[in-house]
């Protein structure tokens, strides 16, 4: 079995102890339980921390995407979202709209 | 969410894994945060490889799936039925169904809130999984600058959602810690970076809301 199918057979099983897990001991353990708190604010770091690097210092196709391209991307995209009240998909195609516009300009 | 899984099959084929990969992680992962983490470590293995480090990732950013559980689990719950019927919706505990749920499910019936959760989660699941094979497709016909644009489309949808999270006392210290932990990643090994950025971002952040709280608690 190759590298990524035995990392992703065992994520699947890993992500689904976690739900049946939380859907088993609720009751026993209150949703503001440190323990729960904790695995809330772990995900969430880790999330923001891919973000960071996912536009600052990325590997594969986005590192081909120039930093200023993937910055103004990320800065339309968060314009966006206001400017279209709170919307998720008109942000993320300015931010793509801007991104592809970038992608040649050579930085 | 068709738009995130669309440009996560564009993702899977940018680094080199057939379709059918695609669809397993959409269908057994389900949590796009952990999808992205392992296509990530697949496509660079080799350089940064190893299996552990790419589970252990994957698993850490989609831990809120505990807290989610937790949350849902007393919403599934129906006098006379015995409470292990509730687990067939865990596959399904995931941010779509979990939001939607999270809303329409106070008011419906407590016997209609279970088979509510199993059809709009098998809805959600099917259209997901459709969306990456698209995705996967769809990316063959494309040139590689335009896939990589493609694939930009996950991160951004993630950083939108943080900054909307920053909007919410509870979540911005994590949100902040983790991003202010990133750069850890680029000191450490590659493989292990992600998460160890994430568990030291999102300990320090826990550990600093515990201690506000109580002088909160103190003061109130």
């Amino acid at each position: 079995m190759a590298e990524a199918d035995l990392a992703l057979l065992l994520a699947a099983l890993c992500c689904l102890a976690l739900r049946v897990a939380g859907l088993a001991v609720a009751g026993a353990l209150r949703p503001d339980h440190p323990f729960v708190a904790w695995a809330a604010a772990v995900a969430q770091a880790t999330l923001a921390a891919f973000v960071v690097l996912a536009v600052v210092a990325p590997t594969g196709a986005l590192a081909t995407l120039p930093l200023l391209a993937r910055v103004a991307a990320l800065a339309a995209g968060l314009i966006g979202y206001v400017a279209f009240g709170r919307r998720l998909l008109p942000a993320l195609l300015a931010g793509l709209a801007v991104l592809a516009l970038l992608r040649g300009v050579a930085l | 969410m068709a738009a995130t899984f669309l440009a996560f099959g564009a993702t899977v084929r940018e680094a080199g894994l057939p379709v059918g990969w695609a669809l397993a992680a959409t269908w057994g992962v389900y949590g796009m945060p952990g999808q992205l983490v392992l296509v990530q470590h697949a496509a660079a293995s080799g350089a940064a490889g190893g299996v552990l480090p790419a589970v252990l990732g994957a698993v850490a950013v989609n831990a809120r799936f505990l807290p989610m559980a937790v949350a849902l689990a007393p919403m599934l719950a129906a006098p006379h039925r015995p409470r292990r019927w509730s687990l067939c919706g865990a596959p399904f505990v995931a941010i779509t169904p979990w939001a939607a749920a999270m809303r329409a499910l106070p008011g419906l019936a407590p016997p209609g809130r279970l088979p509510w959760f199993l059809g709009f989660g098998l809805a959600s699941w099917l259209i997901a999984g459709a969306a990456a094979v698209a995705g996967h497709a769809v990316a063959g016909l494309l040139d590689p600058a335009t896939r990589a644009v493609l694939v930009f489309a996950n991160p951004l949808y993630f950083a939108l959602l943080l900054a909307a999270d920053l909007g919410r006392p509870g979540v911005r210290g994590a949100v902040l810690a983790g991003a202010a932990a990133a750069p850890l990643a680029l000191l450490l090994p590659a493989a292990w970076g992600l998460l160890a950025a994430g568990i030291v971002g999102g300990t320090a952040a826990f550990l600093l809301g515990r201690k506000h709280g109580q002088r909160a608690q103190q003061h109130g």
